[in-house]
């Protein structure tokens, strides 16, 4: 663990894995992008965008836009470790904590139809 | 020889089990973290007297493999009753018209996600914490998860006393 805490690699990583997935889940809840969808009702697994079937009840996207979203992080994560580290070490370390909080208005934002019914 | 769990108990209790230890687990998280936020907003220069100072003296680097493994934990947890939760507990939500309800639990599911992704940088920032150049992002990004389990606590427990799921 000691080893992991002082490897730039493993901060680059982790830096891209952690800005990059707070987008991608955003961009996952705002267009849609679940790896997979699951109907509850039937335990049936969709790959995909699945649409709710007849008698089947809801289906659960929340699952999908996760597992999307940690391997697009892992991904952008790992391809950050191979840039330069002249690269990476100027990527601002605020927006750690501050796209957190511009993604909650648009999350909000997301989900009107509940607070204007 | 066919087990199973429920000739023993009911499907209500299998699942309030595993809500409980949810709840639990995000008591432990949620404590965690609001120590370790107090200590970097509000830092204690001497030795800690009274009670609030104790609360905020505490070594914030301790706590950062221990908030990450039970985000981890009780997001697993979450996840894993989010099943039964999003049949048993989400349709009488709407059918009862808790539209603003389901809202905000919706919410909660986008931040602790959120926050789940924050991890690897956050504890990254701690374990080097005598880095002066992380002292400010570790800050924030802190209290920035604070409040989101925050958040997260106080909305499902809102959504179990609206319909928990031995209703």
């Amino acid at each position: 663990m000691t080893n992991l805490a002082s490897s730039p690699k493993f901060k680059t990583f982790a830096i891209a894995f952690s800005i990059v997935g707070a987008v991608l889940y955003v961009c996952c809840d705002l267009f849609g992008w679940p790896l997979f969808s699951f109907h509850p009702g039937t335990n049936r697994v969709e790959l995909g965008y699945g649409p709710p079937r007849l008698n089947e009840g809801p289906v659960m996207y929340w699952y999908g836009w996760v597992l999307t979203t940690l391997i697009g992080a892992s991904v952008a994560g790992l391809l950050a470790t191979l840039l330069p580290e002249n690269t990476t070490k100027n990527v601002p370390l605020f927006l750690l904590w501050l796209l957190p909080l511009v993604a909650v208005p648009i999350l909000f934002y997301s989900l009107m139809p509940f607070w204007t019914k | 020889m066919d087990f199973s769990v429920f000739d023993y108990i009911s499907v209500n209790t299998f699942w309030t089990i595993f809500l409980i230890i949810h709840g639990l687990l995000a008591i432990a998280l949620l404590g965690a973290l609001t120590h370790q936020a107090a200590s970097v907003l509000f830092p204690v220069h001497r030795p800690a007297g009274d009670f609030v100072a104790r609360f905020r003296a505490v070594p914030g680097v301790g706590y950062a493999t221990a908030v990450c493994v039970l985000w981890v934990l009780t997001f697993i947890m979450g996840a894993f009753i989010y099943t039964k939760y999003r049949i048993y507990i989400r349709i009488p939500i709407e059918r009862a018209g808790y539209w603003k309800t389901q809202g905000v639990f919706d919410l909660k599911e986008h931040l602790v996600t959120i926050g789940l992704v924050l991890l690897p940088a956050y504890w990254y920032l701690w374990k080097n914490a005598n880095a002066p150049a992380y002292a400010s992002a570790r800050k924030w990004l802190t209290v920035v998860l604070a409040v989101f389990c925050w958040f997260g606590f106080l909305v499902g427990h809102v959504v179990n006393n609206v319909r928990g799921f031995g209703s």
